[in-house]
């Protein structure tokens, strides 16, 4: 607060560009024998940064991620989204939380099969009791966005790989959320489609979104500004 | 800021689970399907017979009366008194009287046909009013009337015309009764109630005693003011017969089709009873399959829940699917249903009756199957933690 009160408002609003704020957080699984897969994080992240958690297999990113996705509460510490702190929510207000301020992208896509490219975007704005005609515009821009434009009526079965993850980015931003995270998103990808993800991100986050991005690549993650080295549940000093 | 989902999206939602799983979808709602086809089949079928059965019965009226001598003393046919038809006439609230005798002769198609080959057939003289105190229909010719009645001449009962060949009128028709031809006059219908004399010939009392001999009086039709049934049916025997009233037989034709119908009833319930069952294990299949579904769709309720789907979000779409599939099957086995009450309607020239109750009542049930089935699976669903459903099948 002392250093805020420093510098006028105007030029540095700090604690309104804090998004994503993790204090101590611990998470344990129960044994036996019991796993902490995060073992003591803290971490902020700044409204317009794109973020990469990298580390080995099984060092807590994905458990990381839920967390800060407000998909699992922690067994101790203290995580702030967007100003809420998660710990006192109920199921309602999490998942509310999730439908207007969250979004993410998973490696298997987890599209729904049998319904348009446009259908799956606009799922992304169904728990927010939009009308569907306001859905589906919404969802054209997203796809067009990430470079489908003309992909709107495909179905997933009719897409390659790189393409599905497109739309389930495009899902998972169509609603403008405060921060979206993305667990592997590449993981299913070869090489080159890979590299169009990490450039598809990168252009988001030069038009503003706020990402964080887990990868065990990291060549990958070498591209992003600002990457997190996570092994055994606990942040490396890079 | 609020997680919402719109009523129309929900069905949606249930409509895409069953649309993408079609022949799931179909399999499924088949036992709701069938176990109501079942139900409303059955109703409709006995309400159509009810109502076919009311039909006659206000054709035929339940205020008529067959008086009989009862068994002999030596056990061979009882005979009535001759002024018995007279005496019942008197009665106050009698209306009607018109008696009846069985012959002791045969009804053969020629004279070429052996005697003993009667085909259960009798021969009955009746009187011309007969037919009004019954309230017959003709199938075709006219019914005995006074000139008729001296002549040679025979009107036939439906199941006996059929037995003796005799199914048009429009040439000249002859059986041989009691060894002589006599013309077929008319064809009787309508006498349901009187099975006796559907299966005989009928001929006027006059050429009975002329040409065939003895006509004891064997059974008398009374109508009876429809509010003293009861009053009349005491009286009677003592009327009839004052020296052994216990010896008269009285029946109320119109019971008959009363027992038909509890019986028709009973076998109702237990069709019912069937349908019943084919609607639990129905319920019983969604319920499985439900089940099924939540298992391999944790990544769908994973992805829904990160899309901001509450816990009841999530247990409202599996149960709308769950009541969407019975819904289907209610709808499809309540159409099935009416077909068939059609069809089997159709089929014996019943009135077509399918009572509205029982098709909002199948469908309300199959609504309230599906519900029960989707009860649980759909909390399963609802259960499965977020982190959990994302990281799929552990
Ligand atoms: N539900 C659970 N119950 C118990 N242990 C768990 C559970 N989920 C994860 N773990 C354990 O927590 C640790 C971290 O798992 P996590 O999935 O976060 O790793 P990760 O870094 O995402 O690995 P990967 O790169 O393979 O996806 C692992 O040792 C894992 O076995
Ligand atoms: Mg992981």
């Amino acid at each position: 607060m002392t250093s805020t009160k420093a510098i006028p408002l105007s030029s540095r609003p700090v604690d309104v560009a804090i998004v994503l704020s993790l204090a101590d957080v611990v998470k344990e699984y129960p044994g036996p024998p019991p796993v902490r897969a995060v073992d003591g994080i803290s971490l902020d992240v700044e409204a317009g940064e794109l973020v990469a958690v990298v580390g080995p297999s099984g060092s807590g990113k994905s458990t990381l991620l839920h967390i800060m996705g407000a998909l699992d509460l922690p067994t101790s510490g203290d995580v702030v989204v967007d100003g809420n702190a998660v710990a006192s929510m109920s199921d309602r207000e999490l998942s509310a939380l999730r439908a207007h301020t969250l979004g993410f992208v998973f490696q298997e896509f987890f599209l729904i099969d049998g319904v348009s490219a446009t259908e799956n975007v606009a799922q992304g704005l169904l728990y927010r009791g939009i009308g569907p005609d306001e859905r589906s515009k919404r969802a054209r821009s997203a796809l067009e966005r990430v470079g489908l434009g003309g992909r709107l009526g495909h179905l997933p079965s009719q897409l390659s790989g790189g393409e599905r993850q497109r739309v389930a980015i495009a899902r998972a931003l169509v609603g403008d959320p405060a921060i979206m995270f993305a667990d592997e998103p590449t993981g299913n990808l070869d090489s080159v489609t890979s590299g169009e993800i990490i450039e598809l991100f990168l252009a988001l986050n030069a038009e503003g979104s706020t990402i964080v991005v887990i990868t065990h690549d990291h060549e990958l993650a070498s591209r992003f500004p600002r990457q997190v080295r996570l092994r055994d549940g606990r942040l490396e000093m890079s | 800021m609020k997680s919402k989902l719109r009523f129309a999206d929900t069905l949606g939602l249930a409509w895409l689970g069953l649309r993408a799983r079609s022949g799931r979808t179909a399999l499924t709602s088949l036992g709701i399907a069938i176990g109501i086809a079942a139900v409303v089949a059955v109703i409709g079928i006995s309400a159509s017979g009810r109502a076919d059965l009311l039909a006659a019965l206000d054709r035929l009226g339940t205020n008529l009366l067959r008086v009989s001598a009862g068994q002999g003393i030596l056990g061979g046919p009882a005979e009535l008194p001759e002024d018995a038809p007279a005496m019942t006439a008197r009665v106050g609230p009698v209306e009607a009287v018109s008696a009846v005798a069985r012959l002791d002769a045969t009804v053969r198609r020629t004279e070429l046909i052996p005697e003993v080959e009667t085909g259960g057939l009798s021969v009955v003289a009746v009187e011309p009013d007969l037919f009004d105190v019954l309230g017959g229909e003709m199938a075709a010719g006219t019914f005995l009337d006074a000139g008729s009645s001296r002549l040679p001449a025979t009107v036939l009962g439906s199941v006996a015309a059929e037995r003796l060949g005799v199914s048009t009128l429009a040439y000249q028709q002859m059986v041989t009764i009691d060894g002589q031809e006599f013309v077929v006059v008319g064809i009787a219908d309508g006498l349901q109630l009187h099975p006796d004399l559907e299966r005989s010939a009928l001929v006027g009392f006059d050429v009975a005693t002329a040409e065939i001999g003895e006509a004891p009086l064997s059974a008398m039709y009374v109508r009876v003011d429809p509010t003293s049934i009861d009053d009349v049916v005491e009286v009677i025997p003592t009327t009839v017969n004052p020296e052994s009233p216990d010896r008269v037989e009285i029946t109320r034709p119109s019971d008959a089709l009363a027992a038909r119908e509890a019986a028709d009833a009973a076998l109702t319930q237990l069709l019912i009873a069937l349908g019943s069952v084919a609607l639990i294990v129905g319920g019983v299949a969604i319920a499985n399959i439900m089940v099924m579904s939540v298992l391999e769709r944790r990544m769908e309720i994973g992805v829904r829940r990160s899309l901001g789907a509450t816990r009841g979000h999530i247990r409202r779409q599996f149960l709308t699917e769950a009541i969407l599939l019975a819904a289907i099957g209610g709808l499809v086995g309540v159409g099935l249903g009416a077909g068939i009450t059609w069809g089997f309607a159709a089929a014996r020239g019943l009135p077509v009756t399918v009572p509205i109750e029982a098709l909002f009542g199948a469908v309300g049930v199959a609504l309230l199957i599906g519900t029960l089935a989707g009860l649980y699976p759909a909390s399963r669903a609802a259960a499965i933690p977020p982190s959990q459903a994302v990281r799929g099948t552990r």
